[in-house]
Order: C-alpha cells, then sequence, then structure tokens
C-alpha cells in the first residue's frame, strides 16, 4: 500500500494554508484593478414576463454611472451554461442552447435583465432603482407536473409540454427484458421520491472582475471551476477567438460543482466591454440563492425485483428532472441518474428514461454528486425496502449485489478495482451494525442505524472529454515548478498533484511549486468536475514528472557511469541502486543543465496531454446511527461513518476532509436544508442562512472516515477520485436509520420533524 | 458583497435625555441603534430605511446588570452574552440563564442587547418568551416622563410595541424569585442557529405539593408572545399528578394560534406546544422541589 | 449626511479616512483600507466569515455601523501573526489539514481567539458552542474543532 512511498499517503499541509490562515489569500471579491468600476444587475421579479420597455435614462444621468446595459448590448448569441454546445461529447452537442447573456423574456423570478457599472457601490445601487422596466407578466409554472400539464404555458417555444428533452440510457444499460424480469422476481419494490433542491451555499459569492486591454483581449477572473472550456464558450458568446481570452483563477471560496457553471461573468464582460473600463460584479448572498444553479431536483419512480435468495434481477428507473427557467446542467443531471442508479448493482433487466422539464423557477444544475446523491436518496431506501420484504439483512442484500473488479461498471467500462465489500464491511462493525441494527425500540427516544452504498466515477469518460496537461520544469536549485490548471475549489488538489509529482521525481513536495490559474500559461485541462483532478489531472502530472524524470536519470547516468535503469531518485539525490552511495544530487543536475557550457544546454522538464481512457469507478459505503424524539420528530445524527474505497490516498488528510465536508452537506440535505419557492409568486423564500438552514458545529455528529486504501490499476499511484464519493450516500443512510429506529420512511427531502412526526401519528393511527 | 445601507443622519446623544429629545423630534423617520444586529440586517434587506439612526452605545452606565434582594435588573446595553454568563442569572433566573444560552452564535450575542432583542418585538424572541415567565416589568423613558409597565404589555403585535415616538427602554426589571420556584425554557428549531420554531418558558412556584404560581409562556405562536393563561389557572388549581400535567399542556396547546411558514406547520407548532409544556412544566416542578 | 473623517486603530496602525455613518466596518475595512482578510458572506449575520475583534470581542463586521467602531482597537486575520511568527491557533489550523477553500477561516481563527482567551482548556462541547456562529461548508468543522484543541493546549504549555 502507501509504506512503500516518500510522499504519497503523507498527511503533508497545504502549500495555501499560510495565506488563507492570514488573510493574504486574495479571492475573486478581493481583487481590485486601477479604475475598477463595481458592477449590479437587475433581476425580474416575475417569474414569468415579456419585456415591453426597458428605460435606462435616469440611470445612465445618474453621477457615477458609466454603463447601463441589456440583452441588446450583448452579441445576442445563445449559450447554455453547461457548455454543451461545445465538443464536450464524443458524439456532440445534444443540449439546446437556451440562454442569453441577459435575459430577452423574464422566465424565472431572478432572470438577469439589466446591469450597471459605476464609480461605487453606493452609486451602482442606487442606478438599479432608476432603471424602469415595463413587464408583462404572464402565466407560470413552477413545477415539473404543472408544466407538463397540456395547455400549460410554455417556459420555452420549441419545448413541447415544456418537456426540454426525453432521455433514455445509454445502450449498455438497456439489458434484457425488464417486463419479463419483473415477472420472475419474488419481490418487486416500486416507490416515488422526491430529491429537492440544494443550495451550493459556498461562502464566496458569485464573482468576477474582467477587463478588455487595449487589443480587446478579455482577462477574465473567475471561480468558475473548468477555466479552459469556460474560456472557449466566452469566445463563442462575444465572438472572440480564444487566444484573446485569458481566463485567471484565484482563490476560490468553495465550489461543490456550482461553479462548473459560469454565472455572472458573460454580464460581468459585457459590462467591461460597454464601459471601457475594468469591472467587479459580486453577487450578495441573496442573489447567490436564487440567480445562479442550485442542485438539480428530481422526482423518481424506481422498481426493482429481487429474486428470494436477494439476487437483483430487474430494475427502472423512471426520472422527471425539474429544470429551472433555463437548462443550464439539469439536462446532464437528469440523463445521468440513470447511469448512477442502474449502473451500480449487478442486474440483467435494466431499463429506465429521464424527463427533463422546464419551469420557471431557479436554474439547476450540478452539485457535487451529480445526480448520484439524488437518485441514491431513492435506490438505496428501495434496497432497505426490498431487504425487509425478503427478510434479509440489509447488509446482506448490497453484498449479494454489489459489483467486482473486472465487472462493467456504472460507466460501461470494465471496473478497474472495486472495494466496495470492505467499505460496507469495515463501515459495519465500526458502528456496531449487529450490536445495533434491528433491535427493539421502546421509550420516547429511540436510536437506529442504517447504511447505503454507492459507485461513483473518478471523471467522466466515456461521455465527457477527459483531457488535462501538465508541464514540470526543474529550477537550477532543484525545486520544480509544476504547471497545471485544475483550478483551485478549496479541495487541496495542488498538494495531491505536488505530493504525485515530488514521488515521481524522488524529491519533496514542498519542492513543488503550482504555477497555475491563467488559461494562457497552462496546457488545457478540462477542469475540476466529476471527482477527476486526482485521476486524470494526476497521470498527467504523473507523466510529465515521469518524462522529467528520465531526463534527470540520463544526465546523472553519464556523470555516473552507469546506465540510466541502474539508477532511481529518493531524498532528492540519484542514486546507483546496487551501490546507493554514488549519487548526485537532483539540484546539481538541475543547475548543470542550465548553466551549462558542454553544449548540454537544458531545462529539465516534463510534459504531458493526457486523455483518460479509463474511469476507474471510486466505491463507498455510508452508515448512520440517530437518535430519534418520537414526540417532536426530531432527528439527531449521533455517529457517521464514511467508508471509502477511493483507491490510494494520496493524502489521507486531504481525503478525510473531504468526507468530513461531505458530511456535513448530506446532514443538510437529508434533513434541514429546505429550498422554499412561494407557489403564488414564484419567489425563492429561503433566499439567505437565515431562512435556509445549513448545518453548524452545533448539528455535526461523531464522525469516522474509513479509508481502505487499496489501490487502483489505472490511478496515479493507485488514486481514484473521493470529492463527491464524499457526499452521495449520506442522506438515504440516514433515511434507513431512521426506518431502523422509529419505522417510518420519509420519500422527500429533506426528513423534517413535521414529516416524521406526522408519518409517526399515521402509523400509529393505522395501528389503531 | 452586500448591499450599502442607504445614507441617514446619524446622532449619538450621551445622555437618556438627548435621546428621547432626538427620538421624539423625528418619530417614525428615526430608529434606534444599540447592537445593531437587527436593525442593520433589515436596513440592508430594504426591510427599513430610516431617515435617522439614533445610538445609544456612548450613553455611559447602561449595561450594568444588577442583583439585590428586590431583584434582578439590567440596562439597555446588557449584552445577551453579558446576561449569559452571569452567575445571577445562571443560579436564580434560570430561564432567562437558557433562553440566552440556547441563542447560538456567539457574536450576536456579544453585539446584541436584551433590550434590543425586546424591542424588535418578534413573537419568537427567547428572551421575551424568559422574560415574560419571570415576570419581568420594563422602565420607559420618554418625552412625558418615565412609566413601567410589565413586558406582557409592551407587545402589539408582529414588530409592534407600545413605544410611543421618543420613548426608550432604559432597563428590564425582575422580581425576586419567591422560594420553591421552578422554571425552565425549551425551543425547537431546525439547526442550532436558528429562530424558534416554538419556544415555551415556564415558571412555577410550588408550596405543599400545590402550585402556587404558574406562568406558561407560548413564543412563535401568536402575533405576540402569550400567556397561556386557562393553563396556568388549571395548573394553580390543581394537584400536580402527570394526567393534569397533560392537560396543562392540552389547553396551552388550544392557547396557540400558529401559522405555517417556511420554519413550520400549524399543526406541528401546536403539538409541539403541548409537547413542551408538558416537558417545561415537568423540569419545572422538579427545579421547584429541589 | 456629509462625510466625516473618522479614526480607526485596526491591527495597531492608526487610518483616519472620511466615512459616511451608513458604512460598515467590514465595507470600510475592506474597500477603504483593502485589508481584505475580513470576508463577506451572508450579510445577515448568520456565517460569521466577517467576524472581527473590537477590544478583544468577537462581532461582526458586516452588522456593524463603522462609525461605532472608531477608535476603538481591532483585530483582523492580518493582525493575528507578530510577523512571520504565526499564532498558534493559525498554526494549527494549517498543520491540522482545517483550512480547505479558506473563506471561512480569518472568522473561524479569530473566533476561535476568544475562546482561547476565556477558557484555555475547552472541551470539545465548548469548541463547538464558541464556534456555533460561524459556518462552514467546506471541512464538516471537525479539523477546525481539532486544530482549536491543539493550539489550546500548544498555548498552555507557553506556546502563545
Amino acid at each position: 500500500m502507501t509504506e512503500e512511498f516518500s510522499v504519497v499517503g503523507k498527511r503533508i499541509t497545504q502549500v495555501d494554508a499560510v495565506a488563507k490562515a492570514t488573510g493574504a489569500a486574495r479571492y475573486t471579491v478581493d481583487l481590485k484593478l486601477p479604475g475598477m468600476l463595481i458592477g449590479r444587475v437587475l433581476h425580474s421579479p416575475y417569474p414569468h414576463a415579456t419585456i415591453k420597455k426597458i428605460d435606462r435614462s435616469k440611470a445612465e444621468k445618474l453621477p457615477g454611472v458609466e454603463a447601463v446595459i441589456t440583452v441588446d448590448d450583448t452579441p445576442k448569441i445563445l449559450w447554455t451554461r453547461s457548455f454543451r454546445d461545445l465538443p464536450m461529447t464524443p458524439s456532440g452537442s445534444i443540449q439546446h442552447a437556451d440562454e442569453y447573456i441577459l435575459a430577452d423574456k423574464a422566465r424565472y423570478v431572478g432572470d438577469p435583465i439589466a446591469a450597471v457599472a459605476a464609480v461605487d457601490e453606493k452609486t451602482a445601487d442606487e442606478a438599479l432603482d432608476l432603471i424602469e422596466v415595463e413587464y408583462e407578466e404572464l402565466p407560470f409554472v413552477l413545477d415539473p407536473w404543472k408544466a407538463m400539464k397540456p395547455g400549460a404555458s410554455l417556459v420555452h417555444d420549441y419545448a413541447e409540454n415544456n418537456i426540454a428533452v426525453h432521455l433514455t440510457p445509454p445502450p449498455f444499460l438497456v439489458k434484457g427484458d425488464v417486463e419479463k424480469g419483473f415477472a420472475e422476481s419474488d419481490v418487486v419494490v416500486e416507490e416515488n421520491f422526491f430529491a429537492s433542491k440544494q443550495v451550493g451555499a459556498h461562502l464566496e459569492t458569485a464573482a468576477c472582475v474582467a477587463s478588455i486591454d487595449a487589443n480587446g483581449k478579455i482577462t477574465c477572473y473567475s471561480p468558475c471551476q473548468l477555466a479552459h472550456p469556460f474560456r472557449r464558450e466566452l469566445g463563442k458568446m462575444f465572438n472572440k477567438p480564444v487566444g484573446k481570452i485569458n481566463v485567471i483563477s484565484p482563490f476560490v471560496g468553495g465550489s461543490f460543482g456550482i461553479r462548473l457553471s459560469c454565472h455572472n461573468e458573460p454580464i460581468c464582460i459585457a459590462l467591461a466591454m460597454k464601459a471601457a473600463k475594468p469591472v467587479k460584479l459580486v453577487y450578495t448572498k441573496e442573489e447567490d440563492f436564487t440567480c445562479i444553479d442550485t442542485r438539480t431536483p428530481h422526482y423518481f419512480t424506481v422498481k426493482m425485483g429481487f429474486k428470494k435468495d436477494g439476487t437483483l434481477n430487474a430494475f427502472t428507473v423512471h426520472t422527471t428532472t425539474w429544470a429551472g427557467g433555463y437548462l443550464s446542467r439539469a439536462q446532464l443531471a437528469g440523463g445521468i441518474t440513470l447511469l448512477w442508479a442502474l449502473g451500480h448493482y449487478r442486474c440483467p433487466n435494466t431499463n429506465g428514461a429521464c424527463d427533463v422539464v422546464y419551469t420557471n423557477t431557479t436554474l439547476s444544475g450540478a452539485m457535487r454528486g451529480f445526480g448520484n446523491p439524488a437518485v441514491s436518496w431513492a435506490t438505496e431506501q428501495v434496497m432497505d425496502i426490498a431487504a425487509e420484504k425478503l427478510g434479509m439483512d440489509p447488509l446482506e442484500l448490497r453484498l449479494k449485489n454489489i459489483k467486482y473488479a473486472g465487472e462493467p461498471s456504472n460507466m460501461g467500462l470494465p471496473t478497474e478495482s472495486s472495494f466496495e465489500e470492505e467499505c460496507i464491511r469495515v463501515g459495519a462493525e465500526r458502528i456496531g451494525w449487529e450490536e445495533k441494527r434491528g433491535k427493539k425500540r421502546e421509550g420516547t427516544v429511540r436510536r437506529g442505524v442504517g447504511m447505503a452504498a454507492m459507485m461513483h466515477c473518478s471523471g467522466a469518460h466515456p461521455l465527457l472529454l477527459e483531457h488535462s496537461g501538465a508541464i514540470i520544469k526543474l529550477n537550477e536549485d532543484g525545486s520544480a515548478s509544476l504547471i497545471v490548471n485544475p483550478g483551485s475549489p478549496g479541495t487541496h488538489i495542488w498538494g495531491t498533484l505536488s505530493q504525485i509529482a515530488a514521488e515521481e521525481l524522488g524529491i519533496s513536495a514542498e519542492d513543488i511549486n503550482i504555477v497555475t490559474g491563467s488559461t494562457d500559461a497552462t496546457m488545457f485541462d478540462l477542469g475540476s468536475h466529476a471527482s477527476r483532478s486526482t485521476y486524470v489531472t494526476g497521470n498527467a502530472v504523473l507523466m510529465a514528472a515521469r518524462e522529467a524524470k528520465g531526463q534527470l536519470l540520463e544526465r546523472a547516468a553519464k556523470k555516473l557511469g552507469v546506465s540510466p535503469d541502474e539508477l532511481d531518485i529518493k531524498n532528492r539525490l540519484v542514486f546507483v541502486k546496487r551501490d546507493p552511495k554514488k549519487s548526485i544530487s537532483v539540484a546539481e543536475l538541475a543547475f548543470d543543465a542550465i548553466y551549462n557550457f558542454k553544449g548540454e544546454c537544458q531545462t529539465i522538464s516534463g510534459k504531458c496531454s493526457f486523455e483518460s481512457r479509463w474511469n476507474s469507478p471510486p466505491t463507498a459505503a455510508y452508515f448512520a446511527e440517530v437518535e430519534v424524539d418520537t414526540e417532536t420528530g426530531e432527528v439527531k445524527v449521533i455517529k457517521f461513518i464514511s467508508s471509502q474505497d477511493c483507491g490510494t490516498a494520496i493524502n489521507p488528510m486531504t481525503v478525510e476532509g473531504q468526507c468530513e465536508g461531505g458530511i456535513q452537506q448530506g446532514i443538510g440535505y437529508g434533513l434541514t436544508e429546505d429550498y422554499v419557492i412561494n407557489k403564488d409568486t414564484g419567489v425563492v423564500e429561503s433566499d439567505n442562512f437565515t431562512t435556509y438552514k445549513m448545518p453548524g458545529t452545533l448539528d455535526m455528529p461523531e464522525t469516522e472516515i474509513i479509508i481502505i486504501n487499496k489501490p487502483d490499476p489505472k490511478g496515479p499511484f493507485g488514486a481514484k477520485g473521493v470529492a463527491e464519493p464524499g457526499l452521495v450516500g449520506i442522506a438515504p443512510a440516514i433515511a434507513n436509520a431512521i426506518y431502523d429506529a422509529v419505522g417510518v420512511r420519509i420519500n422527500d427531502l429533506p426528513v423534517t420533524p413535521e414529516k416524521v412526526l406526522a408519518a409517526l401519528k399515521a402509523k400509529s393511527a393505522w395501528k389503531d | 458583497m452586500t448591499r450599502p445601507l442607504k445614507p441617514f443622519d446619524y446622532f449619538e446623544p450621551t445622555t437618556i435625555k438627548e435621546a428621547v429629545q432626538i427620538l421624539g423630534r423625528y418619530g417614525t423617520k428615526a430608529k434606534l441603534l444599540a447592537g445593531g444586529v437587527d436593525l442593520v440586517a433589515r436596513m440592508r434587506r430594504r426591510q427599513i430605511q430610516p431617515q435617522y439612526v439614533v445610538s445609544i452605545l456612548r450613553i455611559p452606565g447602561l449595561d450594568y446588570i444588577h442583583s439585590d434582594e428586590a431583584g434582578l435588573s439590567f440596562g439597555a446595553l446588557a449584552t445577551i452574552r453579558s446576561i449569559e454568563l452571569s452567575p445571577i442569572v445562571k443560579n436564580d433566573y434560570t430561564v432567562l440563564n437558557e433562553a440566552a444560552s440556547q441563542i447560538a452564535s456567539v457574536q450576536v450575542k456579544t453585539m446584541g442587547t436584551a433590550v434590543g432583542n425586546l424591542c424588535v418585538a418578534t413573537p419568537a424572541s427567547d428572551i421575551a418568551t424568559a422574560l415574560y415567565a419571570l415576570g419581568a416589568k420594563l422602565r420607559i423613558a420618554g418625552p412625558a416622563g418615565e412609566r413601567t409597565i410589565p413586558v406582557e404589555d409592551f407587545f402589539v403585535g408582529v414588530n409592534q410595541t407600545v413605544l410611543e415616538p421618543g420613548e426608550i427602554v432604559t432597563e428590564v426589571m425582575l422580581p425576586s424569585p419567591a422560594p420553591q420556584t421552578g422554571g425552565a425554557f425549551f425551543k425547537l428549531v431546525r439547526t442550532a442557529a436558528d429562530i424558534a420554531k416554538v419556544n415555551v418558558a415556564v415558571s412555577l412556584t410550588v408550596t405543599d405539593n400545590t402550585c402556587r404560581e404558574a406562568r406558561i409562556v407560548l413564543g412563535s405562536v401568536a402575533p405576540t408572545v402569550i400567556r397561556a393563561t386557562q393553563a396556568e389557572e388549571a395548573l394553580r388549581s390543581s394537584t400536580l399528578e402527570p394526567k393534569v400535567v397533560e392537560e396543562v399542556a392540552q389547553l396551552a396547546a388550544g392557547k396557540a394560534k400558529p401559522i405555517t411558514d417556511l420554519r413550520s406547520t400549524i399543526e406541528y407548532r401546536r403539538e409541539m406546544v403541548r409537547v413542551l409544556v408538558r416537558r417545561a412544566v415537568k423540569k419545572a416542578l422538579t427545579r421547584a422541589k429541589a | 449626511m456629509a462625510e466625516q473623517t473618522v479614526k480607526f486603530i485596526v491591527n495597531g496602525r492608526s487610518y483616519e479616512i472620511p466615512i459616511e455613518p451608513q458604512m460598515t466596518l467590514v465595507e470600510v475595512l475592506r474597500d477603504k483600507l483593502d485589508i481584505t482578510g475580513t470576508k463577506i458572506s451572508c450579510g445577515a449575520g448568520e456565517c460569521g466569515a466577517c467576524t472581527v475583534l473590537i477590544e478583544g470581542k468577537p462581532v461582526l463586521s458586516c452588522l456593524t455601523l463603522a462609525i461605532t467602531a472608531r477608535e476603538k482597537n481591532i483585530l483582523t486575520i492580518e493582525g493575528l501573526a507578530k510577523g512571520n511568527d504565526l499564532h498558534p491557533i493559525q498554526k494549527a489550523f494549517i498543520d491540522n489539514g482545517s483550512i480547505q477553500c479558506g473563506f471561512c477561516t480569518p472568522g473561524m481563527i479569530l473566533t476561535a481567539k476568544t475562546l482561547l482567551d476565556e477558557n484555555p482548556n475547552p472541551t470539545r462541547g465548548e469548541v463547538k458552542k464558541a464556534l456555533a456562529g460561524n459556518l462552514c461548508r467546506c471541512t464538516g468543522y471537525v479539523k477546525i474543532i481539532d486544530a482549536v484543541l491543539v493550539a489550546a493546549e500548544e498555548m498552555r504549555k507557553g506556546g502563545s
């Protein structure tokens, strides 16, 4: 495992931590450019309305206002937040581009209608109030069921019955004959579930600083997670060649997938163009809750059929995906639920479908787990329901049906490694499954334990482009610059990549300088999503380091009079394996290569453009112990165990941090985060932390993170993804624990005390 | 970013008299600033937009917590945090300590004053709920002089008090608790740092197994904090058995007029009044007898 | 209301700057003084990201009118280290993996400092209570609480 590594597997502190701990770290919101103006956006107060007239004259006359824009001030080119009209998929674009930079028609409360740039925040704020917009309100639909009714008002004219698209699973998941499979099954469970919206709630709100130079080149400071694809999208939106755009990524105050999309960046750039000055546009918390992506909500009908020995025999999922006023990432989020669900367990008969439905509500995008937390909310509860009907321990039912290495993964590729069984067994032992599960419960306050399991992905091959690049070069003192652009959402990816590079080069992680954050300076990297950075960018880094290592060994071989394959590098020394005292330092080699007067000048370096043709699925199991107060319906999570098969943990401290953070988000998703849209007005009522409650210190359970730490054959040093697995199965584990405690099951997120109490009363009323 | 506040004229009187004068002059166009937690947050959301802000922060001698045989009093600038940390409040006015402790944010408690919290007049106020249970009185200074009213007479509706233009609450006074008095405070929230869905405060004085005095106070289930007077009556004339406690809780639930909002529902709130009153009465009894 | 020039003492240094009464302390720090370690997140007093210390007490600078903080000793995250010597709490956060995106970190560290200044030997539960007004979306708080306890021990040994 990782005992043989020098740097990989170590709990190394992060290079950016000092800047963050001292206030020196600059995020997009902290940036200031000379002559910079402040931007603000005017949003629609109506869920659906024609814009009849916009009178900006008063705003423009206010002293200090330097630009007021509407859609007519932008190149009216349709785009989509998911960048799907880029060649992101092997099969080409399949998503409709349906939004302009500023709306031509209001399609949700919050839709950006106009924007201003002014000398300071006070003036920009005043200017917003001076823009007069004449709206004609239109009928609107606020949920997919109303939206799909014949005769419902259309959000977009092209989408009949507001169905943007009807999706089916990829061919490898349309298997067998589901009708026959269900008929053959001894136990069939069919249930409906609702997985709600969740707000990313990254503490740094959506932000952008944009400036246009004298040559018309755009510099865009943005926290967007996918800098290179974002640059391409900007090029399309603004009719500019990509080379005339530089996306710079400062420190980012959290992303969680919400920032896969750009949000107010195009507006900021449009303002900078109109004003011919740099502009900074930062959203308020209320705007973040209502005008950018949230996690996509879905309704699921899940049907699973089992043989009496617990073998899963037939499985269908129907997903109704609740998109907002524009598609954003709802389409892919919906379609992929079919893969997460149908591709997790072994099953000979599978099929499904997904309808993605427009509504006049806030945008549904990508958030950590991208549909897996949502559909697992459904499927992992159905597993428990079936286990009860089968008279089986839910643990045994999972173990009966999980996949192993070699079997087709949820992406249809051979599973490179899977230690899901270990995850389940070790987690069960640590929570005390045998002692605590299924016991007779008494008293007002009752405890229970529950679990869930999952399979995810390391990157999105073969569905989406998987391409990352890395350059590494040695400085003359033996330190190295690692030029990469994975983003910096706070996941410690720079540290992980440094450890990978340092391990390969035989130097120390602190010898690596990360050079990053500029699309001009870095090779293409898709960016951070789908838990891909360690696995894909990590492999690019590994191979770039390997190339540099080769050059070091070549040069050392000449100096030491041996052949390169007799050498290795450790602790900054290149040494002869059979005679380690014969050595030369990396620093000396690097210096000699640069300040070389023998005609052998070289910057020792390596470069790799890597396309991942594999996708090693991480797996995990989650165990919750809860305490339910049967008089108040309150659910307290006492202990939570996250048991992770993420291959080799390059930095166990980082992996733990991801999983501990995931528990906060999972408990919020499962129990407390309720996104409330007013049914009469379409206004989001939960628009700040006062109204939308996410867990604080006092709401967290005791946690334990188990890292199985068995290497994957394809990941760099055996690593797989872990960022999203840190969250996926938390909510259903809690739901299953509640059932164990008090015998009620809530199918709609979040599981509030009100719902639990109502279910308990219904249960006892039925019994009486 | 955060929205800039709209401009206002700002005053920093150094005496109560001066503060009363300025507030009186500007009436409803003026707002008083103490901790500012609620004022600034609501100004930012444009829920209130005063043209004049009158800070009492520079008036000396208002942050005291004072205790003697007559009881406890604290001034307009006594912070919620200082009340939480006060040993006397903890020992003798437990309900108030529990209410203050269950406000989660240390920063909010450090900035926020108990009097300021009262003057916001939200029916979900933990402090108000506790002060009703403790029989608090408020001293009010105004253009017409000074008056003292029971805290229960202070609230008129949501965010509405009886304060006339120019009036300032300068002090809260609590009577010394009678022997064999016990109290308890409960609140239900979504996460720990949240405004109550329901809050309940009970204070009982027990002599010879009979309840002599009872205050059963319900927060968040009416336009103001209310007392469940029928329930109190039932408790006072009872023998304090569990069955009676259950009936008392039921009566209290009947007094509640909750709404459904984003925090909770009518049905749940009403049911929780019953549950929390039962729990609070039981706990208060145990403490009273101790 | 007209601007008035007001004196602020931030991290031991004095500044005289023109402000208007409606400006909040966080805006003055970030926009007027370019001291950007203090962050704005919710603007509603819920998240604690804007926490600074005024006379050693933790307050929400987004809800503090700047004028009320004049001539008081204000400590922001930038003022905690002494030159290159980090405060034990800062060191503990760095060493224990307690910082991910880092946006909550300044507020967390300053609030933790007020706890340890009052209570040098807190329990885990007391640390949780002290930080209940500081939200984090990345870490789940676990390593933050670990770090505060490690720092407490370090400070008791005289590492302050």
